[in-house]
Protein backbone atom coordinates (compact mmCIF):
# COMPACT_ATOMS: atom_id res chain seq x y z
CA UNK A 1 0.00 0.00 0.00
CA UNK A 2 1.31 3.26 -1.56
CA UNK A 3 -1.42 5.78 -1.85
CA UNK A 4 0.14 8.54 0.64
CA UNK A 5 2.19 10.22 -2.49
CA UNK A 6 -1.45 10.37 -4.37
CA UNK A 7 -2.99 11.38 -1.87
CA UNK A 8 -0.78 13.68 -0.48
CA UNK A 9 0.35 16.26 -4.16
CA UNK A 10 -3.83 15.99 -4.05
CA UNK A 11 -3.93 17.61 -1.01
CA UNK A 12 -1.47 19.94 -1.52
CA UNK A 13 -2.98 21.33 -4.88
CA UNK A 14 -6.11 21.48 -2.57
CA UNK A 15 -4.86 23.62 0.02
CA UNK A 16 -3.20 25.56 -2.43
CA UNK A 17 -6.72 26.17 -3.89
CA UNK A 18 -8.50 27.23 -0.53
CA UNK A 19 -6.40 30.06 -0.29
CA UNK A 20 -7.73 31.60 -3.38
CA UNK A 21 -10.60 33.50 -2.20
CA UNK A 22 -12.55 32.95 -5.48
CA UNK A 23 -12.63 29.17 -5.19
CA UNK A 24 -13.33 29.48 -0.82
CA UNK A 25 -16.45 31.57 -1.58
CA UNK A 26 -17.77 29.66 -4.92
CA UNK A 27 -17.92 26.74 -2.54
CA UNK A 28 -19.91 28.34 0.16
CA UNK A 29 -22.44 30.08 -2.46
CA UNK A 30 -23.34 27.72 -4.54
CA UNK A 31 -25.11 25.89 -1.49
CA UNK A 32 -26.55 28.97 -0.16
CA UNK A 33 -28.21 29.52 -3.42
CA UNK A 34 -29.57 26.46 -4.00
CA UNK A 35 -30.94 26.45 -0.09
CA UNK A 36 -32.32 30.64 -0.11
CA UNK A 37 -34.12 29.41 -3.18
CA UNK A 38 -36.04 25.56 -2.69
CA UNK A 39 -35.95 26.16 1.04
CA UNK A 40 -36.86 28.97 1.82
CA UNK A 41 -38.13 30.60 -1.36
CA UNK A 42 -39.88 27.55 -3.26
CA UNK A 43 -40.42 25.65 0.03
CA UNK A 44 -41.82 27.92 2.27
CA UNK A 45 -44.66 26.93 4.12
CA UNK A 46 -44.67 23.59 2.63
CA UNK A 47 -43.83 20.46 4.30
CA UNK A 48 -43.80 16.71 3.25
CA UNK A 49 -44.80 14.00 5.45
CA UNK A 50 -45.33 16.38 8.33
CA UNK A 51 -41.59 17.72 8.13
CA UNK A 52 -40.57 21.37 7.02
CA UNK A 53 -39.47 21.63 3.48
CA UNK A 54 -36.42 23.16 4.80
CA UNK A 55 -35.19 20.30 7.04
CA UNK A 56 -36.53 17.79 4.18
CA UNK A 57 -33.83 19.46 1.16
CA UNK A 58 -31.04 20.30 3.49
CA UNK A 59 -29.80 15.88 3.53
CA UNK A 60 -30.70 15.95 -0.19
CA UNK A 61 -28.84 19.23 -1.65
CA UNK A 62 -25.61 17.86 1.02
CA UNK A 63 -26.14 14.07 -1.08
CA UNK A 64 -26.45 16.64 -4.63
CA UNK A 65 -23.78 18.32 -3.62
CA UNK A 66 -20.98 16.00 -2.23
CA UNK A 67 -21.88 13.88 -5.61
CA UNK A 68 -20.47 16.75 -8.08
CA UNK A 69 -17.68 17.52 -5.51
CA UNK A 70 -16.54 14.36 -5.40
CA UNK A 71 -16.81 13.31 -8.84
CA UNK A 72 -15.89 16.25 -10.98
CA UNK A 73 -12.36 17.19 -9.15
CA UNK A 74 -10.75 13.96 -9.42
CA UNK A 75 -12.49 13.29 -13.23
CA UNK A 76 -11.29 16.29 -14.68
CA UNK A 77 -7.79 16.19 -12.27
CA UNK A 78 -7.16 12.73 -14.01
CA UNK A 79 -8.35 13.86 -17.45
CA UNK A 80 -5.90 16.81 -17.74
CA UNK A 81 -3.11 14.88 -15.96
CA UNK A 82 -3.40 12.15 -18.53
CA UNK A 83 -4.58 14.09 -22.12
CA UNK A 84 -2.62 17.65 -21.41
CA UNK A 85 0.11 17.59 -18.78
CA UNK A 86 0.95 13.96 -19.34
CA UNK A 87 1.50 13.67 -15.40
CA UNK A 88 -0.18 10.75 -15.03
CA UNK A 89 2.56 9.11 -16.73
CA UNK A 90 4.76 9.71 -13.46
CA UNK A 91 2.37 7.85 -11.70
CA UNK A 92 2.57 4.43 -14.11
CA UNK A 93 6.20 4.88 -14.38
CA UNK A 94 6.52 4.89 -10.62
CA UNK A 95 6.12 1.82 -8.47
CA UNK A 96 2.88 2.58 -6.91
CA UNK A 97 -0.17 0.13 -8.36
CA UNK A 98 -3.31 0.82 -9.65
CA UNK A 99 -4.80 0.22 -6.38
CA UNK A 100 -2.26 3.14 -4.92
CA UNK A 101 -3.33 5.21 -7.65
CA UNK A 102 -6.83 4.36 -7.29
CA UNK A 103 -7.04 4.49 -3.18
CA UNK A 104 -5.17 7.83 -2.85
CA UNK A 105 -7.58 9.76 -5.95
CA UNK A 106 -10.58 8.44 -4.65
CA UNK A 107 -9.48 9.64 -0.38
CA UNK A 108 -8.66 13.48 -2.01
CA UNK A 109 -11.85 13.19 -3.94
CA UNK A 110 -13.36 12.27 -0.54
CA UNK A 111 -11.70 15.21 1.08
CA UNK A 112 -13.06 17.17 -1.77
CA UNK A 113 -16.72 16.74 -1.59
CA UNK A 114 -17.24 16.72 2.30
CA UNK A 115 -15.25 19.75 2.54
CA UNK A 116 -18.06 21.40 -0.40
CA UNK A 117 -21.13 19.93 0.89
CA UNK A 118 -20.17 20.64 4.78
CA UNK A 119 -21.33 24.07 3.99
CA UNK A 120 -24.93 22.63 3.63
CA UNK A 121 -25.05 21.58 6.71
CA UNK A 122 -23.66 24.16 8.66
CA UNK A 123 -26.31 26.69 6.21
CA UNK A 124 -28.75 24.00 7.78
CA UNK A 125 -27.60 24.65 11.11
CA UNK A 126 -27.92 29.05 10.27
CA UNK A 127 -31.55 28.29 8.88
CA UNK A 128 -32.96 26.60 11.59
CA UNK A 129 -33.14 22.88 9.30
CA UNK A 130 -31.58 21.25 12.50
CA UNK A 131 -28.53 19.04 12.61
CA UNK A 132 -28.12 15.45 11.42
CA UNK A 133 -29.62 13.65 13.91
CA UNK A 134 -28.18 9.87 13.76
CA UNK A 135 -24.53 9.81 13.35
CA UNK A 136 -25.46 6.85 10.42
CA UNK A 137 -25.56 10.19 8.52
CA UNK A 138 -21.63 10.46 8.77
CA UNK A 139 -21.34 6.94 7.34
CA UNK A 140 -24.17 7.61 4.35
CA UNK A 141 -22.28 10.96 3.57
CA UNK A 142 -18.32 9.10 3.19
CA UNK A 143 -20.09 6.16 1.22
CA UNK A 144 -21.67 8.66 -1.32
CA UNK A 145 -18.28 10.46 -2.03
CA UNK A 146 -16.51 7.55 -2.46
CA UNK A 147 -19.16 6.13 -5.05
CA UNK A 148 -18.13 9.02 -6.68
CA UNK A 149 -14.47 9.89 -6.47
CA UNK A 150 -14.72 5.98 -8.14
CA UNK A 151 -17.00 7.47 -11.07
CA UNK A 152 -14.48 10.86 -11.41
CA UNK A 153 -11.57 8.25 -11.46
CA UNK A 154 -12.94 6.16 -14.55
CA UNK A 155 -14.53 8.54 -16.27
CA UNK A 156 -11.06 10.53 -16.29
CA UNK A 157 -9.25 7.53 -17.36
CA UNK A 158 -11.74 6.71 -20.06
CA UNK A 159 -11.94 10.40 -21.23
CA UNK A 160 -10.34 10.42 -25.17
CA UNK A 161 -10.73 14.68 -24.47
CA UNK A 162 -11.19 16.76 -21.87
CA UNK A 163 -14.71 17.73 -23.41
CA UNK A 164 -15.62 13.98 -22.73
CA UNK A 165 -15.91 13.95 -18.29
CA UNK A 166 -17.77 17.28 -19.03
CA UNK A 167 -20.55 15.13 -21.01
CA UNK A 168 -20.27 12.37 -18.86
CA UNK A 169 -20.94 14.98 -15.82
CA UNK A 170 -24.20 16.45 -17.89
CA UNK A 171 -25.85 12.89 -19.65
CA UNK A 172 -25.70 11.09 -15.69
CA UNK A 173 -24.36 13.19 -13.00
CA UNK A 174 -26.25 16.75 -13.47
CA UNK A 175 -29.79 14.63 -14.06
CA UNK A 176 -29.28 12.30 -11.30
CA UNK A 177 -28.70 15.50 -9.01
CA UNK A 178 -32.42 16.26 -9.47
CA UNK A 179 -33.93 13.35 -10.08
CA UNK A 180 -32.91 11.53 -7.11
CA UNK A 181 -35.01 12.49 -4.52
CA UNK A 182 -32.62 15.45 -3.67
CA UNK A 183 -35.73 18.09 -3.80
CA UNK A 184 -38.84 15.96 -4.05
CA UNK A 185 -39.81 12.79 -2.95
CA UNK A 186 -40.07 9.60 -5.25
CA UNK A 187 -42.62 7.16 -3.57
CA UNK A 188 -45.55 9.65 -5.00
CA UNK A 189 -43.84 9.32 -8.54
CA UNK A 190 -44.84 6.87 -11.14
CA UNK A 191 -43.41 3.41 -11.00
CA UNK A 192 -42.00 3.84 -14.55
CA UNK A 193 -39.89 6.49 -13.49
CA UNK A 194 -39.10 4.84 -9.73
CA UNK A 195 -37.87 1.61 -11.13
CA UNK A 196 -35.07 3.29 -13.30
CA UNK A 197 -34.12 5.87 -10.65
CA UNK A 198 -33.66 2.86 -7.67
CA UNK A 199 -30.89 1.44 -9.78
CA UNK A 200 -28.90 4.77 -9.97
CA UNK A 201 -26.40 5.21 -6.51
CA UNK A 202 -27.57 8.72 -5.62
CA UNK A 203 -31.39 7.70 -4.96
CA UNK A 204 -30.49 5.30 -1.96
CA UNK A 205 -27.86 8.29 -0.74
CA UNK A 206 -30.27 11.00 -0.79
CA UNK A 207 -32.70 8.57 0.89
CA UNK A 208 -30.08 7.16 3.86
CA UNK A 209 -28.92 11.03 4.38
CA UNK A 210 -32.58 12.19 5.12
CA UNK A 211 -33.49 9.52 7.29
CA UNK A 212 -30.77 9.63 9.08
CA UNK A 213 -30.70 13.56 9.32
CA UNK A 214 -34.24 13.43 10.17
CA UNK A 215 -33.66 10.57 13.23
CA UNK A 216 -35.99 8.11 11.09
CA UNK A 217 -35.32 4.71 10.81
CA UNK A 218 -32.30 3.99 8.34
CA UNK A 219 -32.90 2.16 5.26
CA UNK A 220 -30.25 -0.62 5.65
CA UNK A 221 -31.44 -2.14 2.23
CA UNK A 222 -29.97 1.69 0.60
CA UNK A 223 -26.97 1.99 2.66
CA UNK A 224 -25.92 -1.92 1.57
CA UNK A 225 -26.71 -0.56 -1.83
CA UNK A 226 -24.50 2.16 -1.93
CA UNK A 227 -21.84 0.04 -0.67
CA UNK A 228 -22.00 -2.62 -2.97
CA UNK A 229 -21.32 0.33 -5.62
CA UNK A 230 -18.93 1.78 -4.07
CA UNK A 231 -16.60 -2.17 -4.05
CA UNK A 232 -17.64 -2.41 -7.73
CA UNK A 233 -17.15 0.86 -8.85
CA UNK A 234 -13.38 0.82 -6.58
CA UNK A 235 -12.81 -2.44 -8.25
CA UNK A 236 -13.60 -1.25 -11.93
CA UNK A 237 -11.14 1.69 -11.18
CA UNK A 238 -8.67 -0.50 -10.31
CA UNK A 239 -8.97 -2.56 -13.60
CA UNK A 240 -9.32 1.07 -15.62
CA UNK A 241 -6.39 2.48 -14.34
CA UNK A 242 -4.43 -0.82 -15.27
CA UNK A 243 -5.60 -0.18 -19.03
CA UNK A 244 -4.88 3.35 -19.15
CA UNK A 245 -1.84 3.66 -22.19
CA UNK A 246 -2.02 0.37 -23.40
CA UNK B 1 21.81 -3.22 -19.36
CA UNK B 2 18.90 -2.53 -22.18
CA UNK B 3 17.93 -5.61 -24.57
CA UNK B 4 15.71 -4.98 -27.39
CA UNK B 5 15.16 -8.34 -29.50
CA UNK B 6 12.37 -7.22 -32.67
CA UNK B 7 10.73 -4.67 -30.12
CA UNK B 8 7.85 -3.56 -32.14
CA UNK B 9 4.87 -1.10 -32.25
CA UNK B 10 2.38 -0.42 -34.44
CA UNK B 11 -0.47 2.15 -33.89
CA UNK B 12 -3.57 1.09 -35.61
CA UNK B 13 -2.11 0.69 -39.23
CA UNK B 14 0.62 2.26 -38.62
CA UNK B 15 3.89 0.47 -37.40
CA UNK B 16 6.04 3.21 -35.53
CA UNK B 17 8.44 0.84 -34.21
CA UNK B 18 9.80 -2.13 -36.82
CA UNK B 19 11.42 -5.04 -35.32
CA UNK B 20 13.97 -2.86 -32.91
CA UNK B 21 17.07 -5.19 -31.57
CA UNK B 22 19.94 -4.23 -29.63
CA UNK B 23 21.93 -4.12 -26.89
CA UNK B 24 22.95 -1.47 -24.27
CA UNK B 25 26.09 -2.06 -22.27
CA UNK B 26 26.48 -1.27 -18.33
CA UNK B 27 27.72 2.47 -18.23
CA UNK B 28 27.12 3.67 -21.73
CA UNK B 29 25.48 6.66 -22.83
CA UNK B 30 23.36 5.24 -25.65
CA UNK B 31 22.30 7.38 -28.04
CA UNK B 32 18.91 7.14 -30.49
CA UNK B 33 19.27 9.61 -33.41
CA UNK B 34 16.29 10.48 -35.73
CA UNK B 35 13.80 12.63 -37.27
CA UNK B 36 10.79 13.69 -35.95
CA UNK B 37 8.25 10.89 -35.96
CA UNK B 38 11.18 8.01 -36.30
CA UNK B 39 9.53 6.28 -33.29
CA UNK B 40 12.18 7.41 -30.61
CA UNK B 41 9.68 8.20 -28.00
CA UNK B 42 7.56 5.29 -28.50
CA UNK B 43 10.67 3.16 -28.28
CA UNK B 44 11.58 4.68 -24.86
CA UNK B 45 8.07 4.69 -23.49
CA UNK B 46 7.89 0.76 -24.27
CA UNK B 47 10.95 0.62 -21.96
CA UNK B 48 9.92 3.01 -19.37
CA UNK B 49 6.60 0.30 -19.07
CA UNK B 50 4.62 3.10 -20.31
CA UNK B 51 2.90 1.22 -23.57
CA UNK B 52 2.76 -2.06 -24.27
CA UNK B 53 4.66 -3.64 -27.43
CA UNK B 54 2.84 -5.17 -29.87
CA UNK B 55 5.69 -7.26 -30.40
CA UNK B 56 8.99 -8.60 -29.58
CA UNK B 57 10.67 -8.48 -26.24
CA UNK B 58 12.78 -5.82 -24.50
CA UNK B 59 14.74 -6.12 -20.33
CA UNK B 60 15.78 -3.55 -18.22
CA UNK B 61 18.30 -4.87 -15.73
CA UNK B 62 17.36 -8.28 -16.51
CA UNK B 63 14.06 -7.85 -16.71
CA UNK B 64 11.09 -8.05 -18.95
CA UNK B 65 9.45 -4.91 -19.41
CA UNK B 66 5.96 -6.60 -19.50
CA UNK B 67 5.94 -9.55 -17.06
CA UNK B 68 7.62 -7.52 -14.51
CA UNK B 69 6.28 -3.97 -14.79
CA UNK B 70 6.97 -3.08 -11.43
CA UNK B 71 10.39 -4.29 -10.87
CA UNK B 72 11.73 -2.57 -13.82
CA UNK B 73 9.57 0.33 -12.59
CA UNK B 74 11.37 -0.02 -9.55
CA UNK B 75 15.22 0.45 -11.42
CA UNK B 76 14.20 2.84 -14.15
CA UNK B 77 14.43 6.72 -13.87
CA UNK B 78 12.33 8.56 -16.16
CA UNK B 79 12.42 11.88 -17.88
CA UNK B 80 10.04 12.09 -20.36
CA UNK B 81 10.27 14.22 -23.95
CA UNK B 82 6.97 17.02 -22.63
CA UNK B 83 7.81 18.25 -19.33
CA UNK B 84 5.02 16.25 -17.04
CA UNK B 85 6.14 18.30 -13.45
CA UNK B 86 3.06 19.12 -10.85
CA UNK B 87 2.58 22.71 -11.90
CA UNK B 88 0.91 23.53 -9.07
CA UNK B 89 3.45 22.36 -6.90
CA UNK B 90 7.32 23.43 -5.68
CA UNK B 91 9.97 21.27 -6.96
CA UNK B 92 10.52 20.82 -3.15
CA UNK B 93 6.85 19.17 -3.64
CA UNK B 94 7.75 17.94 -6.55
CA UNK B 95 10.89 15.83 -6.07
CA UNK B 96 9.60 14.58 -2.25
CA UNK B 97 6.44 13.13 -3.33
CA UNK B 98 8.26 11.03 -6.57
CA UNK B 99 10.84 9.95 -3.04
CA UNK B 100 7.80 8.67 -1.57
CA UNK B 101 6.19 6.80 -4.59
CA UNK B 102 9.47 4.83 -4.11
CA UNK B 103 9.57 4.57 -0.82
CA UNK B 104 12.74 5.92 -0.23
CA UNK B 105 14.42 6.68 3.16
CA UNK B 106 16.27 10.42 3.79
CA UNK B 107 14.64 12.56 1.46
CA UNK B 108 14.97 15.59 2.80
CA UNK B 109 18.46 14.95 2.75
CA UNK B 110 18.11 13.83 -0.81
CA UNK B 111 16.67 16.77 -2.36
CA UNK B 112 18.42 19.55 -1.12
CA UNK B 113 21.17 17.59 -2.84
CA UNK B 114 19.31 17.23 -5.93
CA UNK B 115 18.30 21.23 -5.96
CA UNK B 116 21.91 21.97 -5.04
CA UNK B 117 23.05 19.80 -8.52
CA UNK B 118 20.64 21.54 -10.08
CA UNK B 119 21.12 24.94 -8.73
CA UNK B 120 17.70 25.45 -7.80
CA UNK B 121 17.99 25.86 -4.69
CA UNK B 122 17.38 29.75 -4.43
CA UNK B 123 13.59 28.59 -6.15
CA UNK B 124 12.85 25.63 -4.38
CA UNK B 125 10.21 26.84 -3.00
CA UNK B 126 8.23 28.65 -5.86
CA UNK B 127 5.80 26.99 -7.97
CA UNK B 128 7.64 24.89 -11.06
CA UNK B 129 4.60 26.68 -13.26
CA UNK B 130 6.53 30.21 -12.96
CA UNK B 131 9.80 28.33 -14.05
CA UNK B 132 11.73 28.81 -17.16
CA UNK B 133 11.89 25.97 -19.53
CA UNK B 134 15.76 25.38 -18.53
CA UNK B 135 14.54 24.97 -14.76
CA UNK B 136 11.96 22.99 -15.35
CA UNK B 137 14.30 20.64 -17.93
CA UNK B 138 16.20 20.51 -15.02
CA UNK B 139 13.96 19.41 -12.30
CA UNK B 140 12.54 16.93 -14.74
CA UNK B 141 16.43 15.50 -14.85
CA UNK B 142 16.78 15.86 -10.89
CA UNK B 143 13.09 14.03 -10.25
CA UNK B 144 13.80 11.23 -12.50
CA UNK B 145 17.29 10.27 -10.56
CA UNK B 146 15.89 11.18 -7.27
CA UNK B 147 15.49 7.44 -6.26
CA UNK B 148 19.20 6.79 -7.57
CA UNK B 149 18.20 4.72 -10.43
CA UNK B 150 20.54 2.38 -12.73
CA UNK B 151 19.20 3.34 -15.68
CA UNK B 152 18.10 6.40 -16.98
CA UNK B 153 15.79 7.60 -20.01
CA UNK B 154 16.20 11.21 -21.14
CA UNK B 155 13.80 11.50 -24.14
CA UNK B 156 15.10 14.55 -25.58
CA UNK B 157 16.86 15.98 -22.72
CA UNK B 158 17.53 19.80 -24.59
CA UNK B 159 14.68 19.91 -26.86
CA UNK B 160 13.77 23.59 -27.37
CA UNK B 161 16.35 25.09 -24.86
CA UNK B 162 19.33 27.50 -25.66
CA UNK B 163 22.72 26.80 -26.25
CA UNK B 164 23.65 27.72 -22.99
CA UNK B 165 21.18 25.85 -20.76
CA UNK B 166 21.71 23.20 -23.31
CA UNK B 167 25.58 22.83 -21.86
CA UNK B 168 24.45 22.65 -18.81
CA UNK B 169 21.98 20.22 -19.05
CA UNK B 170 25.15 18.29 -20.66
CA UNK B 171 27.41 18.65 -17.92
CA UNK B 172 24.76 17.03 -16.17
CA UNK B 173 24.31 14.26 -17.91
CA UNK B 174 28.17 13.63 -18.15
CA UNK B 175 28.31 13.82 -14.26
CA UNK B 176 25.25 11.82 -13.93
CA UNK B 177 27.53 8.89 -16.59
CA UNK B 178 30.27 9.55 -14.27
CA UNK B 179 28.42 8.51 -11.27
CA UNK B 180 27.85 4.86 -12.77
CA UNK B 181 24.41 5.43 -14.35
CA UNK B 182 23.25 3.87 -17.69
CA UNK B 183 21.56 6.25 -19.76
CA UNK B 184 19.59 5.84 -22.83
CA UNK B 185 19.18 9.29 -24.77
CA UNK B 186 17.32 10.14 -27.79
CA UNK B 187 17.92 13.15 -29.90
CA UNK B 188 17.07 14.91 -33.05
CA UNK B 189 20.06 17.01 -32.82
CA UNK B 190 23.24 15.68 -34.36
CA UNK B 191 25.56 17.49 -31.93
CA UNK B 192 24.16 15.94 -28.58
CA UNK B 193 24.67 12.99 -30.13
CA UNK B 194 28.35 12.80 -31.07
CA UNK B 195 29.20 14.92 -27.78
CA UNK B 196 27.90 12.68 -25.12
CA UNK B 197 26.84 9.11 -26.72
CA UNK B 198 29.68 6.34 -26.02
CA UNK B 199 27.39 4.84 -29.33
CA UNK B 200 24.48 5.72 -31.10
CA UNK B 201 21.53 4.05 -33.15
CA UNK B 202 20.19 5.58 -36.13
CA UNK B 203 16.53 5.04 -36.04
CA UNK B 204 14.14 5.98 -39.60
CA UNK B 205 10.90 4.96 -39.89
CA UNK B 206 11.20 3.00 -36.71
CA UNK B 207 14.21 1.37 -38.11
CA UNK B 208 17.28 0.88 -36.72
CA UNK B 209 19.45 1.61 -40.08
CA UNK B 210 23.32 2.07 -38.06
CA UNK B 211 24.72 1.55 -34.96
CA UNK B 212 27.76 2.25 -33.88
CA UNK B 213 30.21 4.60 -31.73
CA UNK B 214 30.05 8.19 -33.89
CA UNK B 215 33.13 8.08 -34.70
CA UNK B 216 32.89 4.64 -36.57
CA UNK B 217 29.23 5.90 -37.77
CA UNK B 218 31.27 8.57 -39.42
CA UNK B 219 34.31 6.25 -40.41
CA UNK B 220 32.04 4.02 -42.36
CA UNK B 221 30.72 6.70 -44.63
CA UNK B 222 34.11 8.46 -45.61
CA UNK B 223 35.57 10.91 -42.94
CA UNK B 224 35.49 14.09 -45.31
CA UNK B 225 33.03 15.91 -47.08
CA UNK B 226 33.16 18.18 -49.87
CA UNK B 227 30.25 20.47 -50.09
CA UNK B 228 29.64 22.45 -53.93
CA UNK B 229 27.31 24.70 -55.33
CA UNK B 230 26.37 23.95 -58.47
CA UNK B 231 23.18 26.19 -59.98
CA UNK B 232 22.23 27.11 -56.67
CA UNK B 233 21.82 22.99 -55.45
CA UNK B 234 24.43 21.86 -52.85
CA UNK B 235 26.03 19.08 -53.82
CA UNK B 236 27.72 16.64 -51.59
CA UNK B 237 30.46 14.13 -51.99
CA UNK B 238 32.10 11.90 -49.24
CA UNK B 239 35.62 10.77 -48.93
CA UNK B 240 37.76 8.18 -47.31
CA UNK B 241 41.08 11.20 -46.74
CA UNK B 242 41.55 14.59 -46.67
CA UNK B 243 43.78 14.27 -50.23
CA UNK B 244 41.10 12.58 -52.34
CA UNK B 245 38.80 15.24 -51.22
CA UNK B 246 41.32 17.98 -51.61
CA UNK B 247 42.06 16.50 -55.17
CA UNK B 248 38.33 16.40 -56.03
CA UNK B 249 37.83 19.88 -54.66
CA UNK B 250 40.01 21.37 -57.16
CA UNK B 251 38.23 20.03 -59.99
CA UNK B 252 34.69 21.62 -59.23
CA UNK B 253 36.66 25.24 -59.19
CA UNK B 254 34.63 27.88 -57.09
CA UNK B 255 32.22 27.58 -54.34
CA UNK B 256 33.07 24.47 -52.57
CA UNK B 257 33.88 23.30 -48.91
CA UNK B 258 36.13 20.57 -47.30
CA UNK B 259 34.75 19.56 -44.28
CA UNK B 260 34.43 16.71 -41.76
CA UNK B 261 31.59 14.27 -42.16
CA UNK B 262 29.04 14.24 -39.03
CA UNK B 263 25.65 12.47 -37.83
CA UNK B 264 23.61 13.77 -40.10
CA UNK B 265 25.62 13.06 -43.67
CA UNK B 266 25.28 9.23 -42.23
CA UNK B 267 21.55 10.00 -41.95
CA UNK B 268 21.42 11.59 -45.30
CA UNK B 269 23.41 8.49 -47.14
CA UNK B 270 21.81 5.63 -45.08
CA UNK B 271 18.06 7.10 -46.10
CA UNK B 272 18.61 8.64 -49.27
CA UNK B 273 17.18 11.93 -48.75
CA UNK B 274 18.92 15.14 -49.62
CA UNK B 275 22.13 13.60 -51.21
CA UNK B 276 23.46 14.86 -54.59
CA UNK B 277 24.32 12.49 -57.72
N1 LIG C 1 -0.34 7.22 -29.20
C1 LIG C 1 -0.14 7.22 -30.52
N2 LIG C 1 -1.15 6.93 -31.36
C2 LIG C 1 -0.96 6.91 -32.69
N3 LIG C 1 0.21 7.16 -33.29
C3 LIG C 1 1.26 7.46 -32.53
C4 LIG C 1 1.15 7.51 -31.11
N4 LIG C 1 2.36 7.85 -30.59
C5 LIG C 1 3.19 8.00 -31.65
N5 LIG C 1 2.54 7.77 -32.82
C6 LIG C 1 3.14 7.81 -34.17
O1 LIG C 1 4.26 6.96 -34.17
C7 LIG C 1 5.32 7.52 -34.91
C8 LIG C 1 6.55 7.63 -34.05
O2 LIG C 1 6.34 8.63 -33.08
P1 LIG C 1 7.39 8.94 -31.94
O3 LIG C 1 7.79 7.68 -31.29
O4 LIG C 1 6.80 9.99 -31.08
O5 LIG C 1 8.62 9.54 -32.75
P2 LIG C 1 9.82 10.43 -32.28
O6 LIG C 1 9.88 10.41 -30.78
O7 LIG C 1 11.02 9.82 -32.90
O8 LIG C 1 9.58 11.81 -32.79
C9 LIG C 1 4.84 8.85 -35.44
O9 LIG C 1 4.38 8.66 -36.77
C10 LIG C 1 3.69 9.18 -34.51
O10 LIG C 1 2.72 9.97 -35.19
MG1 LIG D 1 9.84 11.97 -29.47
Amino acid sequence: MNFYPVFLKEMIIFKRRLFRIGYLFSNMITPLLYLIAFGLGLGRGISIDGVAYLAFVVPGICAMSSMTNSYSWIATSISVGRLHFKTFDEYIVSPVTPSDIMLGEVLAGVVRGMFASSFILIAGVLFGAGFPENPIFLVAWVLNCLVFACLGVISGCLAKSHEDTATFSNFFIMPMAFFCGTFFPLDKMPVFIRVPLSFLPLTHASKTLRAAFLGEGVPAVSLGIIFAFFIILFALGVVVIRRVNR
Amino acid sequence: MIKLVELTKDFGHLRAVDKLSFHIQKGEIFGLLGPNGAGKTTTVRMLNTLTRPTGGEAQVAGFDVVKSAFKVKQLIGVSPQEVNLERDLTARQNLHIHGLSHRMEGIKKRVDELLNWTNLSERADDIIRNYSGGMQRRLLIARSIMHRPQVLFLDEPTVGLDPQVRRLIWDLIRDLNHKGVTILLTTHYIEEAELLCHRAGILSHGKLIALGSPQELMTSIGRFVVESLDNGVTNYRLFETREEACNFAQTRGENVRIRESNLEDVFIKLTGERIGQ
